[in-house]
């Protein structure tokens, strides 16, 4: 240890470097985007029904980021286009996820644009799929004897409803589906937008 | 001692020991190296022998360039010229596709050219406008006469297009700008091709006799099965919500009358086998497209203009093998015509 | 025990260390080669980069039809497949623009239609025909509209009177919600009188005939199944992955439905509702479908390069054995009743996946498997390019249902 100060000098000027390149220059390059064109900040309910989103752990089996062509087919999936920076600017902390244990959500909004379908799915997804493997929110709903003035019922099929009684959303049912509907980048990506197109090289190959 | 515990770890020369100039050959050195490597690499990654590039040949560039390789090609319609010849050109164009409204005068049922001469004339083996062009004049045994393309397509509209029940009874007089705009683009169409020779995929390859022969009632249920979803159950075709044909008819009065070529039952075949279902030719059986042929060519059409006395007189003076014409089927005589 | 002497062993408090010594030459080579195979990467991912730019510009609205398209161009894109290319029409089906009385009379006249469609009989020249002309206020802008209105009354009408978009835009706000023209009966009482005498439009009728029991099944659902209006929209106009039901054949929309219950046809969410419904469910359903005219919603948003769309859609490829789009489902892609649905304006995420479908065969109803030839034949680029250029079609010109038509 008798070369102290140049060793300390080269780490710092690593840590430096990697600073600078993975923290300020991404940040220099995404802080001043604005939302891609036709992007809504949330309102109130939906931003109530991220943090559900966020208590119930979704983002441990969804991710929030379609992927381009050159990286997985998610636009055949119907996942919509690649995301860029700029979808994010309302997200803090975004929910990118980083497991697909169920498909990505970032476009939920726009092609499941029902909101009685996502409480019929979140109260009990296999009354629709009967091979999904994603967990009942049950304690999200109220039974109740009858439905009140206001209140939102699930439609069920059948087998999955009580035997007596309506299924009722509780407000937190409520908001998460608003947050959900709200996922809708199907909006073009704006000429601007920032986006890692890879090494991979996009020319047609034929 | 200690001088002597360093040479131990060292291993190596002594920098004393090193020569002048050695770092720059070094690195003349380790940049032609780097870059031989590199290339090398290049190259063994080109010939695939370090993996794959990922360039498979897909299937649809794989068939282009086979059928590029059998078939002329006739010239792109981004490429008609502008101008005098251009124009005529179009308008030609505009008449094989749209034949009713742009030859009124002269067409009497519902059809137009494309719809027996597919993809505008331009596909192979659905008797394609380009390998037309070059073969005639040419002689021909139904009119015992040599025939120019005019002549030809003054037959086209006199059988196929069912002239004697247009406004003007019959097919456009000759020297008619009809017939020079249909062969400007014709000729168009040949471009590049060589004049006289027997191109391949021209006319429709004509099909092999089956050993079970054709009938009208095996072919009535190839017909509902394969044909029907567009020419409709009852032949006459389906038309948009405008009333703009999309679908040709078949039989009956908007159809071919009993002069046409496709009147005749291995005519019918061949271009069946060969091109329907739309986008799935070859995929019936030859029994089915004989027998789907032998239903569709036994249903009743517009007289034969050239009937002068009764149906059987003409049936054993213009009519011979494969036809319906002069028959009884199913208890009714075949070649009386439809009216209108 | 005395060991031998050693008189190169290092002492015990030695620490050992290293110092210049040579990296071996071939280790430099493969740095350089790094290096430089790194190099290139960079300068083809710079590449890839503006190539990802360009297919990204065409996703946005302004390019998606060409700004800047001249009249002409537009013409040709928009009007040809049914008015041809010589503006001729088609006999008995569509009228007519060469020499049509209604472009003489001004370009407000053309953009007034182009911007509100027209159903029901018009007569041109001596001729009358009874059809049905798309809105084209959802498929093009109003500069688009403007120069379009233009190059008609120059070409057809021989008159050099311009129309800016401005005025399309103050038309288009004038007439936002007046449907479209009621044959040529409102355009001549509207405009000019000299274009009567015109057909008599017969009556439309009211409520469009269909039982209120449908109509909860549209807007509120029931018990077990939501809403139609919940995915497809309150006009059917649907959205990305939810199909746009508005205009296609009632039959199909029936057809569908069975076929969902049948496993001919496979998406869960539709199989759940499609099993809670009578077959007079299914037949209302397709009615009250058939007859809707809704704006079109529907942008390109896959990247498929349109010119190549445009031609699998009007020309086919015939080298890959695919006939045109429109050989089949009409000239202008509105359909064929009752077996071929209109695919104007329909979402591309929709038609994409439904091409995807017929290829793995969870798509299986149609009939001789049409469709899954087709489909098979085209690649993924190929499909993407059809799906977006049909996006930028004008809707299907559903037919306003007549008081006739209901008592049927």
């Amino acid at each position: 240890m008798n070369r102290i100060v140049p060793l300390a000098a080269v780490a710092l000027g690593i840590l430096a470097f990697a600073t600078v390149l993975l923290v300020i220059a991404p940040a220099a390059q995404i802080r001043p985007l604005e939302g891609t064109p036709g992007l809504q900040p949330y309102t109130q309910q939906e931003l109530r029904g991220r943090e559900v989103y966020v208590e119930q752990g979704c983002v441990y089996c969804h991710s929030q980021q379609p992927r381009g062509p050159e990286q997985a087919p998610d636009a055949q999936r119907g996942w919509g286009r690649a995301a860029v920076a700029s979808d994010y600017v309302y997200d803090r902390p975004h929910q990118l996820g980083t497991m697909r244990t169920g498909p990505d959500l970032l476009n939920v909004g726009a092609r499941l644009p029902s909101r009685d379908w996502h409480l019929t799915h979140l109260y009990q997804p296999r009354a629709i799929f009967d091979w999904s493997i994603m967990p009942a929110y049950p304690y999200l709903f109220e039974v109740k004897p009858e439905a009140e003035p206001g209140d939102v019922v699930v439609a069920l099929p059948k087998d999955d409803a009580p035997d007596q009684g309506v299924v009722v959303a509780t407000q937190d049912a409520e908001d998460l589906v608003a947050y959900l509907l709200a996922l809708d980048r199907t909006m073009p990506a704006g000429e601007d937008s920032v986006r890692d197109y890879g090494y991979e090289s996009r020319e047609p190959r034929e | 001692m200690k001088q002597n515990e360093r040479r131990i770890v060292e291993g190596g020369d002594s920098p004393q020991q090193r020569k002048a100039g050695d770092g720059a050959k070094r690195a003349i050195l380790a940049l032609a190296g780097g870059a031989g490597l590199f290339v090398l690499g290049s190259i063994a990654f080109d010939l695939g022998i370090l993996g794959d590039d990922g360039s498979h040949p897909t299937n649809s560039s794989e068939r282009e360039s086979d059928m590029a390789a059998a078939y002329f090609s006739p010239p792109a319609e981004t490429s008609i010229p502008d101008g005098p010849d251009g124009d005529a050109i179009r308008r030609g164009m505009a008449l094989f596709v749209n034949t009713k409204t742009n030859a009124a005068d002269f067409v009497g049922n519902e059809l137009s050219c494309a719809s027996c001469h597919l993809d505008k004339g331009r596909e192979p083996n659905s008797a394609p406008m380009w390998a037309a062009y070059v073969i005639y004049p040419k002689y021909r045994s139904k009119n015992k006469q040599i025939n120019t393309m005019e002549d030809r397509l003054r037959g086209c509209f006199t059988y196929s297009m069912n002239g004697q029940d247009s406004p003007s009874g019959g097919p456009p007089p000759a020297g008619h700008p009809i017939y020079k705009d249909l062969q400007m683009y014709f000729h168009w169409l040949a471009s590049g091709a060589p004049v006289g020779e027997s191109l391949p995929g021209q006319g429709y390859p004509e099909l092999e006799k089956t050993a079970l022969g054709y009938d009208p009632q095996r072919g009535a249920q190839v017909y509902e099965q394969n044909c029907a979803a567009c020419h409709g159950s009852n032949g006459q075709g389906q038309r948009d919500l405008n009333g703009k044909l999309v679908f040709p008819p078949l039989w009956g009065p908007n159809s071919y009358n009993w002069g046409a070529g496709m009147a005749r039952v291995n005519t019918a075949a061949s271009f069946i086998k060969a091109n329907m279902p739309m986008g799935q030719g070859g995929t019936l059986t030859d029994q089915e497209a004989w027998d789907a042929a032998a239903f569709i060519d036994s249903q009743e059409r517009p007289r034969d203009p050239r009937q002068t006395g009764s149906v059987a007189d003409n049936a054993a003076a213009n009519h011979g093998q494969d036809t319906y014409y002069g028959k009884i089927v199913e208890g009714r005589l075949l070649g009386t015509g439809t009216g209108r | 025990m005395t060991r031998p002497e050693e008189p190169s062993r290092p002492g015990e408090n030695f620490e050992p260390y290293e110092e210049m010594r040579q990296i071996p030459i071939g280790v430099i080579m493969f740095a350089v080669a790094l290096a430089l195979w790194g190099g290139v990467l960079l300068y083809q991912s710079s590449y890839a980069v503006a190539v990802g730019r360009a297919d990204e510009t065409v996703l946005s609205p302004q390019s998606e039809q060409g700004l800047g398209l001249t009249g002409a161009k537009l013409f040709e894109a928009n009007c040809t497949t049914c008015h041809q290319p010589g503006g001729e029409g088609v006999e008995f089906a569509i009228p007519p623009l060469d020499k049509s009385p209604f472009l003489a009379g001004g370009p407000e006249i053309a953009a007034s239609i182009l911007l509100r469609g027209i159903d029901g009989p018009i007569r041109v020249g001596d001729e009358t025909f009874d059809g049905h002309m798309p809105s084209f206020a959802s498929a093009l802008d109003n500069a688009e509209i403007a120069r379009l209105a233009t190059y008609l009354q120059a070409r057809f009408a021989g008159r050099k009177q311009a129309i800016s978009g401005e005025r399309v835009a103050a038309l288009r706000r004038e007439i936002a919600d007046a449907g479209p023209f009621a044959g040529g009966q409102e355009i001549a009482a509207r405009f000019d009188s000299s274009l009567s005498p015109q057909p008599e439009v017969k009556p439309l009728a009211g409520g469009m005939g269909i039982s209120s029991g449908i109509l909860e099944l549209v807007n509120q659902g029931r018990g077990e199944v939501w809403s139609c209006s919940s995915c497809h929209g309150d006009r059917g106009q649907g959205a990305d992955t939810v199909p746009r039901l508005a205009g296609l054949p009632a039959d199909y929309i029936a057809k569908q439905l069975l076929d969902y219950t049948e496993g001919r046809r496979r998406n869960e969410n539709m199989e759940l509702v499609a099993r809670s419904l009578s077959e007079t469910e299914r037949e209302g359903l397709g009615r009250y479908y058939a007859s809707m005219r809704a704006a079109s919603t529907a942008r390109p948003s896959l990247g498929g390069n349109l010119e190549r769309g445009r031609e699998l859609v009007l020309s086919g490829d015939w080298s890959i054995g695919v006939p045109s789009c429109t050989s089949c489902h009409g000239p202008s892609a509105f359909g064929v009743t009752p077996g071929f649905p209109g695919l104007a304006a329909q979402h591309p995420s929709y038609t994409a996946s439904q091409l995807a479908a017929w290829v793995s065969g969870e798509r299986d109803n149609s009939r001789q498997k049409m469709m899954n030839v087709i489909a098979n034949a085209l690649n993924d680029r190929d499909r993407a390019a059809v799906a977006d250029y049909l996006a930028t079609l004008p809707p299907v010109p559903a037919p306003a249902t007549t008081a006739d038509e209901v008592k049927r």
